[in-house]
């Protein structure tokens, strides 16, 4: 198709046009260029994406040298599904970043590097989607990564930033490793780098090892653990709206790389589904129950990423199980939620970090537990985060519950398979799920309710205010769009249908009559919503009538008899969740830093008590990797000892080694 | 529509047969059956204190919490005979609809800045977050058990069976009864009548609540007992003809309204520390009961 080469070319050309304007435009005008370009690109590159919804692939290739040879690119649903949300994501968190950006207008390299940054990220995501053939797509890959990275890293002169930009960059190595192993491995067995070797391989090779290894590969992105650990180091390093958009999309091209692979495998659905299922419920329990106790509400955030990818996992897992039983409903059910969630979470967390990255502009804090009654302040900002809080924790009026009844739909399809094995795991991610469910909502009361309501627990350096408009217009903007998914549930469930039919053509003709009827239960409980919010608005009228008749009398909060100063004494968020840490005190690892009084100390001085908590995985198993990792190469520090004349001496080393073996003919 | 009715039927006189009941046990004659609705009725008309720390969602939260409800009755079918609302699934939305109802009553007690009230939100979303995974087995149990996944059909089907889903219905019964006591913070969790704000749950996050707020917070506590005897109810009275459904529906509502009045008078309040573990035991009895519908599908060999 000449159209898509071209549009290829002409988001290319543009970007690299603006990429060097920047550098060059005053600096008030570097952010408004960015969002310009992005939004053209996006316009674009969404233009190619509709008819794919619909079935209509686009595809070219590309011939590029002898290594590479042909380059497929090609845009089906589901590459046009994650175009869409990338395009969304990216457009709104230009808006919100040139706002949220304004205060460090000082740094003119800066702001450069990081407009030019923000596009070529954008441009490297939607290749992502696009490329079909192993070395380019790790190409691209690595363009998104490294380019990420450096985005988190903005604020470079911190050096904790630089330690999570550089935890990041490890753990994506790591994964890049797993991808590559896995490409070439079917470039061994094949001769063939483009995605449609897959085909051949899965049809004749156990289809186990080799999905593993990409589940290992792409689960580092996505965040499922054990491999999530970098994601509470990255998120509340980045700026907001950069941690809005990898939370909201990166995370999820690991999703994508993950369903990519499935479209290709031919065997052992069953097992793959079941194995994936278990990772993905452990991975949300984990994630919701460490995001409870922080009190770093980005942290928190980024462990909610976490929860949200072990959902998804959940509906990837058994759509899996679906094909394996031969049940297309099962395999709509449990791929529709999961493309679903994908879509919503990439909705209400981005709305939910942008949110929370403008209560950090105004307080400079992430420590939830230094702030508080800012909703007097920032009544907008207080109104978004707790749309997106509701949102999140998967409640009706809106867009999260869509998805994850979806899900649940599909666990009680599930349920009609026959062997007992499916049965326990299914109900235990039933009630897994629900656990989930209500551990988010322990953690956003307990979030918002600490940043927002209340009294202030300290005393801040700048008086908060509402943020500007420019920053809050793309939030109201996200939360139109979950409006949509919503109350218009069965849209998003059409196009969502459309791309399950054409994924998996060869391996069974779906027809999804069954799953319309869930589209039509998902468009009832829309009504039913609406129903819902008819009967708050007529008790709230009752209400407010009443009410405004009754005198009201406004006092300070019963302090059950105590009249002193009561704001220090508010319930703090680490107490909100404290019990739950109890409880579960072997995962949630708490370490307590303070000395004991001593016996003879008969005037105690002042002392200092600091609590925090620890990842279970990072602490017992990567720390003590590392540590030994680091005690074995330390006997080999000899070699990298600083001085010239040894590296010299090495690289004489080096090629003697180099005559001799080729004299002794050990190495051609 | 019927099952409507008929739960806020039972609601007007759910409690105060408790309270009765509780009276009578410890040797007391005890205020009528009607005093919790006289309560409610004399509330909404009194005036209002709000605390000055408090926003917008403190003046909301009550009204959504009592909306809430009203919604999560309107899914409660009775019997065969469907509720308001009704398909594939609902008592996910049953539940999730009851959720947004208590993270806005969380919220509202937040919303005060008092540390008494924080400290029983936190406890209230904690023990409400433990009792979730019990109702989803159960229910999940109940829709492998029948092949269906709507409370109606749920319900309906469950008679069709052997003896044996009369012994799953028991325990059931058991798990019912022991989230509405959950749900409504009573005793073996939480003791309604404390005087002391330190042990209380549910009443400690209302204790700035008054005038209509505090008339609607306590009407939807009613309800939401009502709506799990109902539930209960449907356990038992299948596919029956009115005739006898509606009269054993009084009964048996007036049973678990018995049940729980003595429970009350009989037991002491657990600590605090133990409650946790004593609403996961929960699960596991649910567990029970999926392995007893596993049995019956004989799944198991």
């Amino acid at each position: 198709m000449i159209e898509f080469g071209l549009t290829m070319n002409i988001t290319l050309g543009i970007s690299l046009l603006t990429m060097l304007a920047i550098v060059y435009v005053p600096i008030k005008y570097k952010a408004n260029l960015a969002a310009f370009t992005i939004v053209i690109n996006a316009i674009l590159t969404s233009w190619l994406t509709f008819p794919a919804l619909y079935g209509n692939i686009a595809e070219f290739s590309l011939y590029a040298g002898a290594l590479m040879g042909n380059i497929p690119f090609r845009i089906d649903g589901l590459s046009a599904w994650f175009i869409l949300i990338i395009n969304f994501t990216t457009i709104t968190g230009v808006i919100y970043g040139g706002g949220y950006l304004k205060a460090y207008t000082a740094s003119h390299s800066k702001l450069n590097l990081h407009w030019i940054l923000f596009i070529l990220f954008q441009l490297s995501m939607i290749w992502v989607c696009i490329l079909q053939h192993g070395l380019a797509f790790l190409i691209a890959w690595e363009v998104m990564s490294l380019s990420s990275m450096l985005l988190v890293i903005f604020d470079h002169q911190n050096p904790r930033t630089i330690k999570a930009g550089l935890n990041y960059l490890v753990q994506m190595h790591i994964s890049v490793v797993f991808l590559t192993v896995g490409f070439i491995w079917v470039y061994a067995q094949t001769g063939s780098f483009g995605f449609d070797a897959f085909h051949t391989y899965f049809g004749n090779h156990s289809n186990i090892w080799l999905f593993l290894i990409f589940f290992t590969g792409f689960g580092f992105k996505a965040g499922f653990i054990p491999f999530h650990s970098w994601l509470p180091h990255a998120h509340p390093a980045a700026p907001s709206h950069i941690s809005g958009v990898m939370s909201g999309v990166i995370v999820k091209l690991g999703i994508y790389g993950i369903i990519r692979i499935i479209s290709f495998v031919k065997y052992d659905f069953l097992l793959l589904g079941e194995i994936v299922v278990s990772v993905a419920v452990l991975t949300g329990l984990y994630g919701i129950l460490n995001a409870a106790i922080h009190r770093d509400f980005k942290k928190m955030l980024a462990y909610c990423t976490i929860e949200n990818i072990g959902i998804i996992g959940i509906g990837i897992g058994i759509g899996m199980m679906g094909i394996g039983n031969g049940s297309p409903l099962l395999y709509y059910l449990g791929f529709g939620g999961a493309l679903l969630h994908v879509l919503n979470h990439s909705l209400f967390k981005s709305l939910l970090f942008y949110s929370a990255g403008s209560v950090y502009q105004q307080t400079h804090t992430r420590d939830m537990e230094k702030l508080g009654g800012l909703i007097r302040y920032m009544p907008k900002t207080a109104a978004i985060f707790l749309i997106g809080a509701i949102a999140i924790g998967g409640m009706p009026p809106f867009n999260g519950f869509v998805s994850e009844f979806i899900i649940y739909s599909g666990l009680l399809e599930g349920m009609k398979s026959s062997s007992l094995s499916q049965l326990s795991l299914i109900i235990l991610t039933f009630a897994g799920l629900s656990l989930i469910g209500g551990i988010s909502i322990l953690t956003f009361t307990k979030t918002f309710a600490t940043i927002f309501l209340g009294n202030e627990r300290e005393k801040l350096p700048h008086p908060p205010h509402e943020v500007e408009s420019r920053m809050l217009w793309p939030q109201y903007i996200i939360i139109a769009a979950m409006l949509t998914v919503a109350f218009f549930p069965q849209f998003y469930l059409n196009a969502i249908s459309n791309i399950l039919s054409s994924m998996f053509a060869s391996q069974q003709g779906f027809a999804p009559p069954d799953f319309m009827h869930y589209s039509g239960i998902a468009a009832n409980i829309s009504i039913y919503a609406a129903v819902f919010m008819g009967l708050i608005a007529i008790s709230w009228s009752i209400r407010s009538y009443i009410v405004r008749r009754n005198t009201d009398a406004v006092q300070p909060s019963w302090g059950c008899g105590y009249t002193g100063n009561s704001l220090k004494m508010q319930y703090t968020g680490k107490s909100f969740s404290k019990p739950l840490g109890k409880i579960l005190n072997f995962l949630l690892i708490e370490k307590k830093q303070y000395s004991e009084l001593k016996q003879a100390e008969i005037f105690p001085a002042k002392r200092n008590y600091a609590s925090s908590y620890h990842d279970f995985f990072e602490h017992f198993f990567i720390n003590s990797f590392i540590r030994k990792l680091l005690y074995i190469t330390n006997y080999f520090k000899f070699i990298q000892n600083g001085r010239i004349q040894s590296y010299v001496i090495y690289g004489i080393v080096f090629i003697i080694a180099i005559f001799v073996l080729t004299a002794l003919n050990i190495i051609q | 529509m019927l099952s409507f009715i008929l739960i806020f039927i039972a609601a007007v006189f759910f409690t105060g047969i408790i309270v009765r009941t509780k009276s009578m046990a410890s040797g007391r004659k005890g205020p009528g059956i009607l005093q919790p609705i006289k309560d409610v009725i004399r509330l909404f008309r009194k005036g209002a204190v709000y605390s000055q720390t408090t926003s917008f969602i403190f003046q909301i939260a009550p009204t959504i919490y009592f909306s809430s409800v009203v919604m999560a009755m309107l899914v409660v079918p009775f019997g065969q005979y469907k509720g308001f609302i009704s398909f594939s699934g609902d008592f996910i939305f049953f539940a999730y609809i009851l959720a947004l109802g208590k993270f806005f009553s969380i919220l509202s007690a937040m919303d005060t800045g008092s540390s008494f009230e924080g400290m029983g939100a936190s406890r209230e979303a904690l023990y409400s977050m433990l009792a979730e995974p019990a109702f989803f087995i159960l229910m999940g149990s109940l829709a492998l058990l029948t092949g269906h996944t709507s409370f109606q059909e749920i319900f309906s089907a469950l008679h069709i069976g052997s003896y044996i889903t009369y012994a799953l219905a028991i325990l059931a019964t058991f798990v019912l009864l022991m989230i509405a006591m959950i749900e409504n913070s009573r005793m073996p969790i939480d003791d309604p009548k404390t005087h002391l704000e330190l042990t209380m749950i549910h009443e400690v996050m209302i204790l700035d609540n008054s005038g209509f707020d505090l008339g609607l917070i306590l009407t939807a506590g009613y309800l939401k007992f009502a709506i799990y005897g109902a539930l209960i109810v449907n356990l038992f009275i299948g596919v029956f003809p009115y005739g006898y459904t509606i009269p054993l529906f009084f009964i048996i509502q007036f049973s678990v309204a018995i049940t729980i009045g003595l429970i009350e008078s009989f037991m002491a309040r657990f600590r605090m520390g133990h409650n946790a573990q004593f609403i996961f035991a929960l699960t596991s009895v649910s567990l029970l009961i999926f392995f007893g519908a596993l049995l019956i599908l004989g799944k198991f060999i």
